[in-house]
């Protein structure tokens, strides 16, 4: 579920604010992660390389010259009052390019805790504007300023829930773009948890939206949302373990590595991007990568808890009569969160916030909810719905993969390799994609 | 009475742009064929050979960061993100309009004018080699390079390698100390805001072609500050994340002191040094 992770490392890394303590060697091992029944790639070498580095410069698809590119920001109505400490996340921000003749616009949702303008967001906008469309990118429903900005309840992670809000901001954005931009109709692809709620957002507007959406493609999708996120805190509770001592275990290695490339190079100064990718390149093991890319989805989904038990009163890490104010030391806060698997999210603050404002909710449906399956039929019989993912992609079981390829049927592209959002950008999966799209990919598999 | 109106004009912009309920901003083109072959050439390129006294897991400077000044670091980086957004950005994107060549002929104006303290501060460093490139750099780029906006060195392959009055402190052993975000000028430590300093009082005490004396000294800076602003990709938070402060300390604690890895090739500081909190 998580994507950018070539420059995220680093990012994940920091807010590993918190105290040192003893070392101790843990190492991945795939065959204890899940003795049930190992997710397809967890433990997988190539998988997770992939997913760490993404799709090599060498194999990418070809890409226009320049793509223009503008910033939207936008004020939606339902947004709850911002939490004081979210006072910069009051508008939604979404990234547009524009076509100068009339063209299809196709909407791309980012994955679980990106915004729209990743590497990946920003490589996918490049390739469907070379191609002829208008490009929206939008961040996922589990981005904080999303949450803040968009969404009408502030607790994330509702399948249901989130896509209307998306659908509701992608009807009022395109609303208001200006009179010279010609839209003749409008697709859907999403990364990651963004592939779900864009196949959830074009089952809405099948039911009656005023903002028709014709084709979906779903780029490495999880089927069950909670399920994929387990997997993902066993990965952190296997590659990193619990409490501090593994997080500080991990960025020490890292900081040791760092400092003997800077002290090995030339050059005074480094630029931000050269530090950012240098914090990449010093990973090694199948050990690391999977430490970096659990880290980095706890760090990312951290936000998500916090917002939640803001919204929700539900006083996990905030106090709910004395919210955190502007100004405030947010360090301990950080702390206790970066410690808290993604489960504590769902039991602590989701369920007790959806079973107290949705009437018969409770974790068992709510848990049946946050999965593809609610829309089962229509991604069954409705021709325009598409996937694209890997058999190596560590966000899916062997069951999920299956059912993905039975429901979809022909609809469904699966590589052999890329890991989880590994094998964005490549040439085949860009030229598979724009088939979906263009309505050419049943003719191909006839 | 100037001031005031000054002063009220600067904060209804800055509580002002925010409510706007939708707004669209043009941002430079994206260049994805060009960034893709530049990310082909380095992934080609040679892997830097390691250290031969390598630092090791226990060198690390502790996960905590030293922030003695964190109330005003915090109140600093919010008051800064709203005249970003409100005040530089809106200048910057004006600025980006002007034609492609007029924009590369100020900055390279103001990297040549550079070279002027980088020069004296190669030679505080005793970098000799270096200190001659720049001497080098600077002659070709004022002669040839009419003034500087032209930079005829770098095709000659004389390479720009800048170095600040921070980095010369660095060298000499000097901690960085805690971490300190400046108004309008963002995140530093103490001792690169000394060395900031530093590099002014070079500049100053030179002064080439009068340039930072007078009237015209204050047109220099804002020009200055706005090519740098235009030139620089960072939004204060694009991360979204109420969290962001501290992603920022972090981050650019952990970049000052692996810089400083750079700047002591003959062997590490005493360890005891590490062992404190990072900045200290």
């Amino acid at each position: 579920m998580k994507h950018s992770l070539r420059c995220s490392v680093a990012l994940a890394l920091a807010l590993c604010v918190g105290s040192a303590s003893a070392t101790e060697d843990v190492r991945l091992q795939g065959a204890q992660i899940d003795a049930a029944g190992p997710p397809t790639g967890l433990a997988d070498p190539a998988a997770l390389r992939a997913t760490i580095f993404g799709t090599p410069p060498q194999d990418r698809a070809p890409l226009p010259p320049t793509v223009p590119l503008a910033e939207i920001d936008i004020r939606l109505p339902w947004a709850r009052p911002a939490p004081d400490v979210f006072w910069f996340d009051r508008r939604l921000r979404v990234w547009f390019s524009a076509q100068e003749k009339p063209a299809p616009l196709v909407i791309v949702i980012s994955g679980a805790g990106s915004d729209g303008n990743t590497s990946s967001m920003s490589m996918l906008r490049a390739a469907l504007f070379g191609a002829g469309y208008n490009v929206l990118t939008m961040p996922s429903p589990t981005f904080p300023d999303f949450i803040v900005a968009a969404s009408s309840t502030g607790v994330a992670g509702d399948l249901r829930q989130d896509s209307g809000d998306l659908y509701a901001a992608m009807q009022a954005i395109v609303a208001r773009l200006p009179h010279r931009i010609r839209i003749t109709e409008v697709d859907l692809v999403g990364l990651s948890l963004g592939g779900a709620n864009a196949a959830v957002v074009k089952s809405i507007a099948d039911a009656g939206g005023t903002l028709p959406i014709h084709r979906v493609v779903m780029i490495n999708p999880p089927v069950s949302l909670f399920a994929s996120i387990a997997r993902l805190d066993r990965l952190f509770a296997v590659s990193i373990g619990p409490g501090d001592a593994g997080i500080d275990r991990l960025y020490r290695k890292v900081y040791a590595r760092l400092a003997n490339l800077y002290r090995s190079s030339e050059a005074v100064q480094l630029d931000d991007t050269d530090f950012l990718s240098a914090a990449g390149a010093v990973l090694k093991s199948d050990a690391d990568f999977a430490a970096a890319i659990a880290l980095t989805f706890r760090i990312g989904l951290a936000n998500v808890f916090f917002a939640g038990d803001l919204y929700a009163h539900t006083g996990v890490v905030t106090d709910p009569r004395h919210p955190p104010k502007v100004g405030d030391s947010l360090e301990e806060i950080a702390r206790e969160l970066r410690n808290k698997p993604f489960s504590e999210y769902f039991s602590k603050v989701f369920v007790p916030y959806y079973a107290a404002h949705r009437p018969g909710a409770t974790a068992q449906s709510l848990l049946a909810q946050s999965n593809l399956a609610i829309i089962g039929d229509s991604l069954r019989s409705n021709a325009d719905y598409f996937a694209q993912t890997n058999s190596d992609d560590l966000i899916l079981d062997r069951q999920e993969l299956s059912w993905l390829r039975t429901t979809l049927g022909s609809r469904i592209a699966v590589y052999d390799h890329g890991g989880h959002l590994g094998n964005v950008g490549e040439r085949r999966q860009i030229a598979d994609m724009l088939d979906m799209l263009g309505g050419r990919w049943a003719d191909r598999n006839r | 009475m100037k001031l005031r109106v000054l002063t009220s004009a600067l904060l209804g912009l800055l509580a002002g742009c925010a409510t706007q309920s939708f707004s669209m901003r043009t941002l430079p083109d994206e260049t994805p064929a060009a960034d893709n072959a530049r990310a082909v050439q380095r992934a080609a390129a040679p892997a830097p050979q390691p250290a031969a006294a390598p630092v090791t897991a226990a060198d690390a400077p502790p996960l905590t960061t030293y922030d003695p000044w964190e109330r005003f670091n915090r109140f600093s980086y919010r008051f800064n993100a709203r005249f970003d957004e409100n005040i530089l950005l809106p200048v910057a994107d004006q600025y980006r309009r002007l034609p492609g060549f007029i924009r590369a002929g100020v900055h390279n104006f103001f990297s040549n004018l550079s070279e002027v303290p980088t020069v004296l501060n190669d030679a505080l460093q005793l970098q000799a080699r270096n200190g001659a490139t720049n001497v080098g750099r600077f002659v070709i780029n004022t002669t040839l390079g009419i003034g500087g906006l032209f930079d005829f060195a770098t095709r000659l392959h004389l390479a720009r390698s800048p170095t600040t009055f921070g980095n010369t402190l660095s060298r000499w052993g000097v901690h960085p100390g805690p971490f300190l975000v400046l108004p309008i000028l963002g995140p530093s430590t103490l001792r690169e805001s000394v060395g900031m300093l530093g590099d002014y009082g070079m500049s100053y005490g030179v002064n080439v072609a009068d340039l930072y004396r007078g009237d015209q000294a204050y047109a220099l800076e804002v020009v200055d500050g706005v090519d740098t602003r235009a030139n620089v990709g960072f939004r204060y938070y694009a991360t979204g994340s109420p969290f962001e402060y501290e992603i920022i300390r972090f981050l650019y604690m952990r970049k000052t002191l692996l810089e400083d890895e750079t700047l002591h090739p003959q062997g590490r500081q005493k360890n005891a040094d590490r062992k404190e909190p990072a900045g200290r």
